[in-house]
């Protein structure tokens, strides 16, 4: 387990290693290689090291194996797509909106996807799962819209934005209550869309994330430098030639439907967004590119060791990926905003 | 409606609050907020998966044995009295957290002091055994002052006046912090599951009598100490300065304040869950018709808040009838606008 409370080593690495963007992304993403195998052992059934190697060249010739394969290992591949999608659509929107406190969670994005793909399977489950991510596209740009629309006052401020991200994604997050009382699910599939879980996801939930993520993370990262640009202020983006407003645009619509994404997997998971871009900026700093990428392998990280404690602590019980981070996320959120104060 | 929304410790506009309540304004608020609460009851009482006519509602309060009359009695009476005591409770505590923290977005929810109060109720009553006859009331008080005090010490309550905005930020993520610990609890105990997260929303739907002779006391005791520090608060809201040169102990009315805050919304955590933005919005409600003194606003915030909490509670039954919806999430529906133009009134400054 000591290897799955890692994320916070590398704050204390040496000064080279910080230095170094390249190493210490690298070291992460390798960490995050470890972490995954580790999860993969963990759970209501602790299964040996040996056999979930074995399981990974493709032995299926065990109970074991099969567990590995088909509980564990959706699970695992779904933390990376979560942990990466989350964390880049948090870095995108805080850089686009240039306020440290925006976050898919924050401004609405969340609360809003997971309404929208709650009411989706709740009263049309017979359509076909790949609609989920869409629909949840389209409930988080509503709330997105309906957060800038009432925080909008001859700019949107980001502390209004905050501030009315809160009320309307209690508003939602209402909304989710009742339907799940007016739809009683079984408490578990109740619990995904509450607090975000990965439980009892399986490869077909990969398959339904996997392509949003692979398509739209790329082409975020190929956007990084425009975000740059947008970041040394409206007037001297513009004077350099950058469409100022449609590109803040593009890259609000892509951390939009990349949260959303998300949400569609795995219900409504907080702080990573919101955390793992300013934790990777603490240890990269620079340009976007650069602390994206990071920012991705942190998520990573965030969401392995979420999922993992969340399935291992209390096994044979479930506690969701989103409620542990935001026990871890929430302390972290905290600190922040008391040095933001100062 | 010409009285200008009065932010308590708006220091911009340090006019004596007193001098901006007109009486028969006063009388006439007053008057209405009663009749709508009255209505509410009665409303209340007569509905339910059997309708009861008002005429044996009425009759049904002070005697009678048919069903219909028992079912009023036993069933309906606690639950409407419950959302009264808990919704003044909310209201009062929200309006004395305003002026205790010179803060007009204050309130026992926003301020993590309702969750504060769930999770260590839960916590106990879950976890340890041992404890699990103890008065939850006495848990809720407890966990109700941990919360309020880390947050103000987080959002540097400690260095004087601090911004509307970072108060919030830190009770909104502590909030969200304390609810998912106690959803990690109830994820423990698997049989009550659906009970707790019911619970959690906020509601009086588990009503019953003994829940209303656990939280009247505390009201009684509560609402009668706020309105002694009613005159204290008004000075207070002169800005802290002006209330130490007239000779206040500013940090003793803070302190009784916010203990009374902690009386009034911790008892109502332990018998009707943490139910959100009653306490934030009543008191500007209130404020909007009577202007800003305590000795007005105080009263006024215990039949208005009891009168929304008894509505929100019967739209939770027409919401989606024969199941209830948890009145939090109604309250949360009404209250969430009203934040949303009071947090657009703010100086955005973090």
């Amino acid at each position: 387990m000591t290897a799955n409370v890692a994320p916070a080593r590398p704050v204390g690495t040496t000064s080279t290693a910080a230095r170094n963007p390249r190493v210490l992304i690298g070291g992460m993403a390798g960490l995050a290689v470890v972490a995954s195998v580790v999860s993969l052992a963990i759970g209501a059934t602790p299964i040996p090291m040996s056999q979930v190697f074995a399981a990974l060249v493709g032995d299926r010739g065990s109970e074991a194996a099969n567990i590995v394969l088909d509980f564990q290992l959706p699970r695992v591949l779904l933390c990376w797509l979560v942990g990466i999608g989350l964390a880049v659509s948090g870095g995108v929107m805080q850089g686009v909106v240039r306020n440290p406190l925006a976050a898919p969670d924050i401004i609405g994005v969340t609360k809003g996807a997971g309404v929208a793909g709650m009411t989706l399977s709740l009263l049309f489950p017979t359509l076909s799962a790949a609609l989920v991510p869409p629909v949840a596209f389209a409930g988080g740009l509503v709330g997105a819209g309906l957060v800038y629309l009432f925080a909008y006052r001859r700019g949107a401020s980001p502390v209004r934005l905050a501030l009315v991200g809160i009320a309307v994604s209690a508003v939602f997050e209402s909304v989710i209550r009742f339907l799940l009382t007016k739809y009683p699910l079984d408490v578990n599939s109740s619990l995904i869309w509450l607090t975000g879980s990965l439980f009892g996801r399986s490869m077909n939930s990969v398959a339904l994330a996997a392509p949003w993520i692979l398509v739209l993370v790329p082409i975020v990262l190929i956007l990084a430098r425009r975000l740059d640009v947008l970041g040394l202020g409206d007037d001297m983006a513009a004077g350099l030639g950058e469409p100022v407003e449609r590109t803040r645009r593009i890259l609000l619509l892509l951390g939009v439907a990349l949260a959303s994404a998300c949400v569609a997997v795995s219900g409504t998971i907080g702080f990573v967004g919101l955390i793992a871009p300013h934790i990777a900026r603490r240890l990269v700093g620079g340009r976007n590119l650069t602390s994206l990428l990071a920012a991705s392998v942190v998520g990573v990280l965030l969401m392995l060791v979420a999922d993992t404690i969340g399935r291992g602590i209390a096994a044979p019980l479930e506690i969701p990926a989103g409620l542990v981070t935001a026990v871890i996320g929430g302390p972290y959120f905290l600190y922040l905003l008391v040095k933001l104060g100062k | 409606m010409s009285t200008r929304v009065e932010l308590t410790g708006n220091r911009a506009e340090p006019a004596d609050p007193r001098r901006r309540v007109r009486h028969r304004h006063v009388v006439v608020v007053a008057v209405v907020a009663l009749g709508v609460l009255l209505v509410g009851v009665l409303w209340g009482l007569s509905l339910g998966s059997q309708p009861i006519p008002w005429s044996t509602v009425l009759r049904a309060l002070f005697a009678g044995d048919s069903p219909d009359e028992v079912i009023v009695r036993v069933v309906r009476m606690p639950r409407v009295l419950l959302a009264t005591l808990v919704g003044a409770n909310l209201a009062v505590s929200g309006a004395l957290m305003q002026g205790v923290t010179a803060n007009p977005l204050a309130a026992p929810d926003i301020m993590g002091v309702n969750s504060g109060a769930a999770v260590v109720v839960v916590a106990v009553t879950t976890m340890i055994p041992a404890l699990a006859g103890a008065p939850s009331v006495l848990l809720a008080f407890v966990g109700a002052a941990a919360a309020g005090i880390t947050v103000m010490v987080l959002a540097g309550m400690g260095a004087g006046r601090v911004s509307p905005v970072r108060l919030t930020l830190a009770g909104v993520t502590a909030s969200t912090l304390l609810v998912s610990l106690t959803q990690v609890l109830v994820i423990f105990r698997e049989n009550d599951a659906q009970r707790v997260l019911f619970w959690l929303v906020g509601g009086v739907n588990f009503a019953n009598w003994n829940a209303v002779t656990t939280v009247l006391p505390w009201t009684v005791l509560g609402l009668a100490a706020a309105m002694a520090l009613a005159r204290a608060m008004n000075l207070l809201a002169l800005g802290e300065d002006m209330a130490r040169g007239l000779g206040q102990n500013v940090e003793r009315t803070r302190a009784v304040g916010a203990a009374v805050v902690i009386v009034l919304s911790g008892a109502s955590v332990a018998v009707a869950g943490p139910i959100a933005f009653v306490g934030l919005i009543v008191p500007h409600i209130v404020r909007r018709f009577v202007g800003s003194s305590y000795a007005v606003v105080l009263p006024l915030c215990v039949i208005l808040g009891a009168a929304l909490t008894v509505f929100a509670d019967i739209a939770s039954r027409f919401v989606n009838p024969p199941y209830e919806v948890p009145s939090g999430v109604v309250s949360a529906l009404i209250g969430a606008p009203i934040f949303i133009y009071l947090a657009r009134r703010q100086k955005a400054a973090l």
